[in-house]
């Protein structure tokens, strides 16, 4: 117990959406803390009906890969990935901030956002919340 | 015989880790639990698991297309 990884989530891509449920929820299993900081495009993953694309592929077949992977993944157990993430975050190992500045920025308002969210949060308190620990940028 | 066996055929990573975590925490201490997977990966992945969550695997049989792990739920 006790040990905690704070993630930067920069991208808004169907790769990057998964990577985070991925980790986050394998940590939540394994008794380890995470915090998912997204910022920039990043912060896209969050607000709702938001439906990634994979940037890994050519322009015309963005989204049709993100339909393609989602029902392979569902094939290997993965059904429901935001239901993954909303237990992870309900059992207290998994949080996710979203950056205050950004959603200034894009004119994201606290109510366009998913409801598992934390409160938004700053650079300081991100810096600070991660101090002696692990950052992994996304 | 274990106390519990769980079938994780055909669940990739990181499924049967998941999986295996939801199982031992509605089991009570001294149980054990027989998982059965074919992801090569948990090979690596459900000691990975179990030498955090403080559990122990008694035994590890790998066959030809499965795996199978022994775990005692501490």
């Amino acid at each position: 117990m006790g040990e905690t990884i704070n993630f930067i989530v920069k991208d808004k891509s169907f790769e990057k959406f998964a990577m985070m449920m991925l980790l986050g929820t394998t940590a939540d299993a394994m008794d380890t803390k995470t915090n998912f900081f997204f910022t920039f495009w990043g912060l896209k993953l969050l607000t709702k009906k938001f439906k990634p694309k994979v940037a890994g592929m050519p322009f015309p077949m963005k989204g049709m890969a993100a339909g393609m992977f989602k029902k392979k993944m569902a094939t290997f157990g993965i059904e429901d990935p935001w239901g993954m993430i909303k237990d992870a975050v309900e059992n207290g190992n998994m949080k996710l901030f979203p950056c205050q500045m950004t959603m200034d920025l894009m004119g994201i308002k606290r109510e366009d956002l998913i409801d598992i969210v934390e409160e938004p949060v700053g650079a300081a308190t991100f810096l600070e919340m991660s101090e002696g620990g692990k950052i992994v940028s996304l | 015989m274990a106390d519990k066996t769980l079938n994780a055929i055909g669940k990739k990573c990181p499924m049967p880790v998941l999986m295996t975590k939801k199982e031992l925490k509605n089991m009570s201490s001294g149980q054990t639990l027989e998982l059965v997977v074919d992801d090569k990966g948990a090979l690596k992945d459900v000691p990975a698991l179990i030498s955090k969550t403080g559990d122990s695997i008694l035994e590890t049989k790998e066959g030809e297309n499965q795996i199978t792990f022994m775990i005692k739920k501490a």
